[in-house]
Formats: C-alpha cells, sequence, structure tokens
C-alpha cells in the first residue's frame, strides 16, 4: 500500500485476476458516474474499499448539488462473477499522484487487477443525430494491439495546447503504465446541450464496448428504453420549436452557432428534459 | 519523491546556488545564465510525480508517448576557486495550483535540495528571487540580500549594491521572502548550513506583467559571481535586458500621464539613507502605490 494511504477495507472482494472500469463524477453528463453507477446496479456490485478524503480533497466545508449536501466518495465494488471491479470517485483536488497510485494498490493488490479502463467524455458541438464514437488512448502497444478488433478511434494524435494541463485520465494512464498495467481511457463526445443532464447514447456506446470487451452478458433493455425516449423527447423539442430545430439542423450541418443560441439551446433542452425528469 | 542520480560528481567545497520561478523570473534566470556560462553539466533530478500535475500529455497514434512534467534539475561545474552546484526548479510544488510553493510538499522539496547538498559537502546554499521595490526601470536595480546567520550580516555590507532588509523600505530589517527561494533559506538554517537569498529589485509597476525582468537578474549576478570568485561574461544578459526594455517602455507609455509623473519620481528613490527624508515622502510613496493599483485594477477590468 502507498505510503499513509488512507484506504478503508470493508470486506475481502473475492477476486483474483480482474478487470477495473473507472468513472470520475464530473465528465460532461457525469458519463463516468453513471456508467459505473450502472454497471454495478446490473452487475450487483459489493463495495469493499473506499478510499479516505482528507488527504485528497480541501474539505473546506460541504458542496450543495440538486438540493443535496455532497460529500466527496471514492468506492470499490466488486463485481466477483465477472472478474470485475468498479470504482466511482469525485475528481481529487490535491495530491493526484498519490490517490492514482492508491486506487491501483487496492485492485492489484486485493483484486490482482491485470486490466484498466477509464471512462471519459468530451463536450462536442455536434447534432444528437450523429454517431458516438467511441475513441481511445492506450498506455501500451500491447493494449493498442489487444483492443485492434473493437470499433474504435484508435488513431489520435494529440498534445495539451499551451496554458492547458493533461486530464486525471492521462496521469492515470501514465501511472498504470508506469506500474506495467495495460490500460485504455475511453473518450465519447456528448453533444454541448446534453452535457449537464446527461446523454444515455453515449452511456450505450461505452457499456457496449465493456460488455463486448469484458464478456459481461449485459441485457440493454432498460438502457436502450432510455435512449428512445432521449430521441423522443428531442424530436419533440424540434418538432414543438422552429427555433430549436434550426439550431439542431445547422449543427447537423456541421454549422457553428453562436454563443448566445448554443447558450439558449442548451436551456430550452436541459428545462425540457428535466421537465421530463 | 526522491532524487535521481544520473552520476554523484565528487566536488571540493562546494556552494548551492538555487532558484525557482517567481516575480519577473529574476532568481531562475540567474541560475539558468550561470549555468549557461559555466557550462555546468547535468547529475541529478527530483522526481516530479508525486510533486507537480502533469504540464503537457502527447499522444501518437492513439498511444500515450509522454507526460510531462515540470523539471527540478541539478547542475554541476568544477571551477576556480570553488565548485559550484545549481538547482533549477520549473515550478513551485505547492497546494491549489498557487506560482508559490507552500505546506508540506515545498518543505520536502525544500529537504530533498539540501539533501543532494549535504551529500555533495556543499558549505554555503545562495536563493535568488524578486524584491518588489519603489525604484524605477530606469535606474539599476540593486539586489536585497538576506542571510540566515548573523555572522553572514558583515559579508554582505561588503557586497557592492547590496543592502540588508535593514537598508530598504521602512528600515526595520523585517520583510516576507515568499515561497521556496524563501522556504530554503529557512530550512537550510534549521540544517545547519549557512544560506542568503539575493534578490533583485523589480519596480512596483511592473510586479504584475508577465515579464521577465532581466536587469535584475544582472544585478543579482554580478554580487554572486563576486562572491563566488566566478568572473563570468554577462553581456548575454545586456541583451535580453535591452529586448525587455523595449516591452516595458512600451508599456510605460500606456500609463496615464498623471501617474508616471508620479513614477517617474522613484527615479530619485534611494535607500542608502532611509532614515533621513528622501526626495520622495511617505506619504507620496503612499499615493504612488495607491495610483499604481487603481491603474491595474482598472486595466484588469478592461477600463
Amino acid at each position: 500500500m502507498s505510503r499513509e494511504c488512507p484506504v478503508r477495507i470493508s470486506q475481502e472482494p473475492g477476486l483474483s485476476r480482474s478487470s477495473l472500469v473507472v468513472g470520475w463524477s464530473i465528465d460532461p453528463g457525469r458519463l463516468g458516474w453513471r456508467t459505473t453507477g450502472y454497471l454495478n446496479r446490473k452487475l450487483e456490485g459489493q463495495e469493499f474499499a473506499e478510499i479516505e478524503p482528507e488527504c485528497f480533497f480541501a474539505l473546506s466545508g460541504v458542496a450543495v448539488k440538486d438540493d443535496l449536501a455532497r460529500f466527496p466518495a471514492s468506492k470499490f465494488c466488486a463485481c466477483p462473477q465477472h472478474d470485475l471491479v468498479v470504482f466511482s470517485s469525485d475528481y481529487p483536488e490535491v495530491e493526484w499522484h498519490r490517490f492514482l497510485n492508491s486506487v491501483l494498490d487496492v485492485a492489484v493488490q486485493r483484486c490482482g487487477m491485470t486490466e484498466l479502463y477509464i471512462i471519459g467524455a468530451m463536450v462536442s458541438w455536434s447534432a444528437h443525430t450523429d454517431p458516438r464514437q467511441l475513441f481511445t488512448v492506450v498506455n501500451s502497444e500491447h493494449m493498442k494491439e489487444a483492443l485492434s478488433g473493437y470499433d474504435l478511434m484508435q488513431d489520435m494524435d494529440y498534445q495539451t495546447p499551451p496554458g492547458e494541463r493533461p486530464t486525471l485520465n492521462a496521469f492515470l494512464l501514465w501511472v498504470a503504465r508506469m506500474r506495467g498495467i495495460p490500460a485504455a481511457s475511453l473518450w465519447v463526445p456528448i453533444p454541448f446541450y446534453l452535457a449537464g443532464t446527461g446523454d444515455a447514447q453515449a452511456q450505450r456506446e461505452v457499456l457496449g464496448f465493456l460488455d463486448q470487451r469484458l464478456d459481461l452478458k449485459l441485457d440493454f433493455d432498460d438502457l436502450d428504453e432510455e435512449v428512445r425516449a432521449q430521441n423522443q423527447c428531442l424530436a419533440r423539442a424540434r418538432s414543438d420549436s422552429a427555433q430549436i430545430d434550426d439550431y439542431i439542423g445547422r449543427l447537423e450541418s456541421s454549422l457553428r452557432l453562436s454563443d448566445e443560441e448554443s447558450a439558449e439551446l442548451v436551456r430550452r433542452i436541459e428545462g425540457l428534459i428535466r421537465q421530463g425528469d | 519523491m526522491a532524487v535521481k542520480y544520473d552520476h554523484r560528481p565528487e566536488l571540493e567545497s562546494p556552494v548551492l546556488v538555487a532558484s525557482w520561478p517567481g516575480i519577473g523570473n529574476i532568481g531562475i534566470i540567474v541560475v539558468d545564465a550561470l549555468r549557461g556560462m559555466l557550462e555546468a553539466e547535468e547529475f541529478a533530478e527530483i522526481e516530479p510525480w508525486g510533486f507537480f500535475h502533469p504540464r503537457r500529455a502527447v499522444i501518437s497514434k492513439g498511444v500515450l508517448e509522454h507526460l510531462v512534467f515540470p523539471s527540478s534539475k541539478f547542475y554541476f561545474k568544477k571551477t576556480e576557486p570553488r565548485d559550484v552546484v545549481l538547482f533549477l526548479g520549473e515550478e513551485q510544488p505547492g497546494v491549489g495550483g498557487g506560482t508559490y510553493g507552500e505546506g508540506s510538499k515545498a518543505y520536502r522539496m525544500a529537504n530533498l535540495v539540501l539533501d543532494v547538498a549535504e551529500e555533495l559537502g556543499c558549505s554555503r546554499v545562495y536563493t535568488s528571487g524578486a524584491a518588489v521595490a519603489l525604484t524605477h526601470h530606469t535606474m539599476r536595480p540593486r539586489v536585497w540580500a538576506v542571510p540566515n546567520s548573523p555572522r553572514l550580516i558583515s559579508e554582505i555590507r561588503g557586497y557592492d549594491n547590496t543592502a540588508l532588509m535593514s537598508g530598504v523600505e521602512g528600515g526595520d530589517g523585517q520583510g516576507n521572502i515568499t515561497g521556496l527561494n524563501g522556504l530554503l533559506l529557512g530550512v537550510a538554517k534549521k540544517r545547519g548550513f549557512e544560506a542568503i537569498c539575493l534578490m533583485g529589485e523589480i519596480p512596483v509597476y511592473l510586479q504584475g506583467l508577465p515579464l521577465s525582468y532581466p536587469r535584475a537578474s544582472r544585478s543579482v549576478l554580478e554580487v554572486l559571481c563576486r562572491s563566488l570568485g566566478i568572473d563570468a561574461p554577462l553581456a548575454q544578459l545586456d541583451e535580453s535586458a535591452e529586448e525587455v526594455d523595449r516591452s516595458i517602455d512600451d508599456f510605460y507609455r500606456q500609463i496615464p500621464g498623471e501617474i508616471r509623473t508620479q513614477l517617474d519620481r522613484l527615479k530619485h528613490e534611494t535607500y542608502s539613507q532611509p532614515a533621513e527624508p528622501g526626495p520622495i515622502t511617505d506619504e507620496e510613496k503612499r499615493r504612488i502605490m495607491a495610483d499604481v493599483e487603481m491603474f491595474f485594477t482598472k486595466r484588469g477590468e478592461g477600463i
């Protein structure tokens, strides 16, 4: 275990050769959080460990979101029937290196983790009717080869632009590489007007890949129904409002909206989706 | 968090000169210039990942090729009359992404730097940074020196163009050295190293600008080279100082005339006799500071 690593183990997970799926709470559309939550729900994941927050979060008070007080959480669940560990966490504020090593310590030492998948989303300026292509960045040629048979965009070239910093996902990929753990981060583009409320289609894409790769045999009826409901809601919005239809139509034609138009589309769509909820 | 050595040089009574970025990058320009002049050789690095967030990811054909971190490197030069060890930190480690090092990470880094100094037998440590001063950019910047031991005071009094804290500002010998350029001085004291921080003056109205101030670095380097007995060519710093001077002149012309008139009076400011009434009274200094602050506040608001 890492030096002074504040990990609380509540039970032995009963895994010996597992894969780890990591999701964060702050992705666009909370994709990582929703996806790990879905996996835990469908595969009856049992919580077995938690990273205590005191070393990694400011804890200067408590955040309130959607009327509720929130407290940082970083939890591991085990799905023994599928050799799967699911880690869901808030984004650590400090000590990234130590935090990420703590995650890998638990997964390797307690669960014999051999492969890592990190879920990420990026805000896209395209329409929801465009396909959600799954992008991946891996930490070794070996992992690239292992994923070559899947429907993934694998050949991305990228450098962090000046003034920006690499993401926690890139850091985790690198920490895993330093420890010889094959890892892939998965990126799904989410239309900007769904980034605040969630995108069932993006979630379906990620889960579809994980299902195939990890042989999870998930039944997606419920999620497919969510995708249908989302698409119906958006189709209704278009038919009820010429303005929304115009905005989305322009996005479908690869035209950019102005800042004001984008903000208006977000406001209208989020309002409708929240009403539906 | 460890020091990774390429090799361990054999040195005779070396001194360590260390710096991290700060206002005007005065300190790191000093150490970097010294490194270039001496053609110092890199020999060790502090592993960065426990201290810093990465700066840049390089992904090639879908594979993460590099994650680039701020570097914290050591260099050495065997030279007469004494060997020199240099340390250059690209960033200060701290909490919350601030510019200045603070907290346990900064303390740990200071100790790692001194671990190397101790292992190589360094007898003395120099750090370098900026002294924000009521001075004018056309004036030759002075050097403020802060030692960590009383027995160094008489030595510093013999330095040219250099003042102790009692010779500047309020003349009461008080002040703060923010970040690792100051913290190292304190940790060195705790561990029994004698240490001096040399700070080059930067005019108060330039402190918020995103530019380096090599004029001040030159002043520090003059003092440092004399103290170390090194005869180093400083002409290359003059070239970069002239380039920066042109940017400063452009900026200065944008300052409203009334404030500029006030600032022009700083050309007459002197710390040589701080207890006596100078050409600018304390009240006038306060007014200049208030005017400068208001000017920058308005600039920040886009006015």
